[in-house]
């Protein structure tokens, strides 16, 4: 089965045989990853930021996160589901403790709400705003490490944008490192027998492929499981959960294994991130047109008076994830419905967390070698003759971007003869006005 | 030859398309692997002259020349011009109206800006005739 998809060790895989060849995925790939060839698609790894606009776009059903199935917990020893607040919203109506309690049901041993960490980072990330504002130093304005999709993106496209990236781990690494030391000390175990499994909305991770973990984990991080792959089952579960009448929560010694909060449920949406934190000059944007439109500007030098930026891929934000399982408005009205019940407001200890920040405990290991560095600008360079070549194709097709030829665009069409990846000949225009390729490359030398 | 050159067009009083072109070329600039500091120095240069025709001058054509020792880049535009170009080089001089101060515009900063990051700047401009600003980048100059 997974020898038809090619791909495996990247965000998303592609199912040829599936594959019509309607070309709707190439025009709406951010980073123009995908071509259509000989009327099935192929996969640029290196390109591909795992946005998962693929895995909206196709109607075939030829795209497919690289995510872990259930069955996998059975290989598990001490199994943890790890839970963001965007799980909840898609059960609109469904308290909290009723899907952690599903998901107990699906064979989880321990559930952990990831709101407790959204505050650790939020204390963090303020005090290191409050410190550098302080002495000025820090390279304004600061982009929020949280979409890993949007890390991806600067890391190919905007290598020159590394340093504003805000040095504290993201939550989900936070909650990793935390839950494995906490669980290996409750059971006396070694950390390798604690398998983590992080409920995700985007298809952000390369897989289980062990060859490429995710750096931002220590120990290769937990398996990704997307949400719309176990919604079914989970939903099952809750409903027959909210049947009985109390099933009591077991293993609830931890502080946070159940403590979900308003402030959590915010970071789902767009701006969460930043409507509860004591940072005064800041943005939020969503989309990925949106956040590349942005990259574009900081790197021209705006925005130099904003501290911080939150940036999410998906519209809407995280609610908006590629592998979410309701509409995102729907999702959206939930989180809306539940942040009213459960308020708003901080319940950790402020001490406690400053103490850790002191002890540089929430810095991520990003700037040391072999996790976020650059490697360089990772689109295809030219000469300035190879250029001019590509200019001068693009006058001669002076077309309309059909994609007919597989690429998304004429310009794009352009570059991949020019590196020899196509042929003048799959251009409809070109050839329906009887140009020959050697006709076409005598025109490109003038 | 080795030559490219690419013009844009840029509309004056069009804050919505304002610094495409510049975007452009930055980007046509890392495509050619040039080093991100001349890359940022263009774009921040180009950036500003589009932002002074967008707010100050008249249509015009953003044009840009790429060779292997140099990047030129001209804005030229059809406007009022400037009155004194001496004067319009100094920092804080601006004669920008309230509506664009309030958009955080009119420091006076804009040319200054240009001069900084540039190796060289002329500001060709007289009352009534337009104004048109090159501005020349050195490769390798100040590039590691
Ligand atoms: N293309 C132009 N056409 C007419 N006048 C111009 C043009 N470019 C600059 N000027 C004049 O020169 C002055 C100084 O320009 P400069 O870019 O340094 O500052 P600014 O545009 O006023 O403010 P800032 O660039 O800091 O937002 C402008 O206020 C304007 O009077
Ligand atoms: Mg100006």
């Amino acid at each position: 089965m997974n020898s038809v998809h090619h791909g495996t060790g990247c965000y998303v895989s592609f199912d040829t045989s599936l594959c019509d060849g309607c070309t709707r995925c190439v025009k709406g790939c951010p980073t123009k990853a995908l071509r259509v060839r000989h009327g099935k698609v192929v996969h640029m790894q290196s390109a591909c930021i795992g946005c998962g606009n693929c895995l909206r776009i196709c109607h075939t059903g030829a795209v497919r996160a690289a995510t872990t199935d259930l069955s996998h917990l059975k290989k598990s020893r001490i199994s943890v589901a790890l839970v963001t607040p965007i799980l909840y919203a898609q059960f609109p109506g469904v308290l909290p403790r009723d899907i952690l309690k599903g998901l107990k049901r699906l064979g989880f041993h321990h559930t952990v709400d990831m709101s407790y960490f959204f505050e650790m980072f939020q204390c963090a990330t303020e005090e290191f705003v409050r410190e550098n504002r302080e002495v000025g130093k820090a390279p304004w304005p600061l982009i929020s490490p949280v979409c890993p999709v949007v890390m991806r993106l600067i890391q190919t496209r905007f290598p020159s944008l590394i340093p504003h990236i805000h040095p504290i781990m993201r939550p989900v690494a936070i909650m990793a490192k935390q839950v494995t030391r906490i669980l290996s000390k409750h059971y006396g175990v070694n950390e390798g027998f604690i398998s983590m499994y992080y409920i995700n909305p985007c298809p952000t991770k390369k897989g289980d492929d062990p060859k490429t973990p995710d750096q931002s984990f220590t120990n290769g991080g937990p398996y990704a499981m997307g949400i719309c792959d176990i919604y079914t089952q989970l939903a099952k579960e809750v409903e027959h959960v909210r049947s009985l009448d109390d099933i009591p929560m077991t293993f609830s010694s931890y502080e946070f294994e159940q403590c979900t909060s308003g402030d959590g449920l915010l970071w789902g949406m767009v701006g969460g991130e930043i409507v509860a934190s004591h940072i005064e000059k800041s943005l939020s944007v969503s989309g990925i047109d949106e956040t590349v439109s942005m990259l574009e500007k900081i790197e021209m030098g705006l925005f130099r008076d904003i501290e911080y930026i939150e940036l999410r891929a998906c519209t809407e934000g995280c609610i908006g994830g590629a592998l979410t399982a309701i509409d995102k408005y729907l999702a959206k009205s939930a989180c809306q419905r539940m942040i009213n019940l459960l308020g708003t407001g901080k319940r950790l200890n402020r001490d406690r967390i400053n103490r850790l920040y002191e002890k540089e405990w929430f810095f991520s290991r990003r700037t040391e070698q072999g996790g976020l560095v650059s490697e360089g600008f990772a689109g295809h360079s030219f000469t300035i003759e190879e250029m001019r070549k590509i200019d001068g194709l693009v006058q001669l097709i002076n077309g309309r971007d059909c994609a007919a030829c597989g690429a998304p665009d004429c310009r794009t069409f352009a570059e991949d003869v020019i590196r020899g990846d196509a042929s003048a000949d799959d251009c409809l225009v070109l050839r329906a006005r009887g140009l020959t390729v050697a006709q076409v490359t005598e025109y490109m030398n003038r | 030859m080795n030559r490219l050159r690419r013009t844009y067009p840029v509309r004056h009083g069009d804050f919505i398309h304002a610094g495409e072109a510049s975007i452009h070329v930055k980007n046509t600039l890392k495509s050619l692997s040039y080093c991100p500091d001349l890359v940022r120095r263009v774009a921040i240069c180009g950036y500003e002259a589009e932002m002074n025709l967008v707010m100050h001058g008249g249509d015009g054509v953003l044009t840009v020349v790429i060779a292997a020792d140099e990047i030129r880049l001209e804005v030229a535009d059809t406007g009022p011009g400037i009155e004194n170009t001496e004067l319009a080089m100094q920092e804080g001089y601006s004669t920008a109206r309230d509506e664009y101060r309030e958009m955080g515009f009119g420091a006076g900063m804009g040319l200054p800006n240009m001069k900084r990051n540039s190796d060289e700047i002329t500001v060709d401009s007289s009352p009534g005739q337009g104004t048109a600003v090159t501005m020349v980048f050195s490769v390798g100059g100040r590039c590691p």
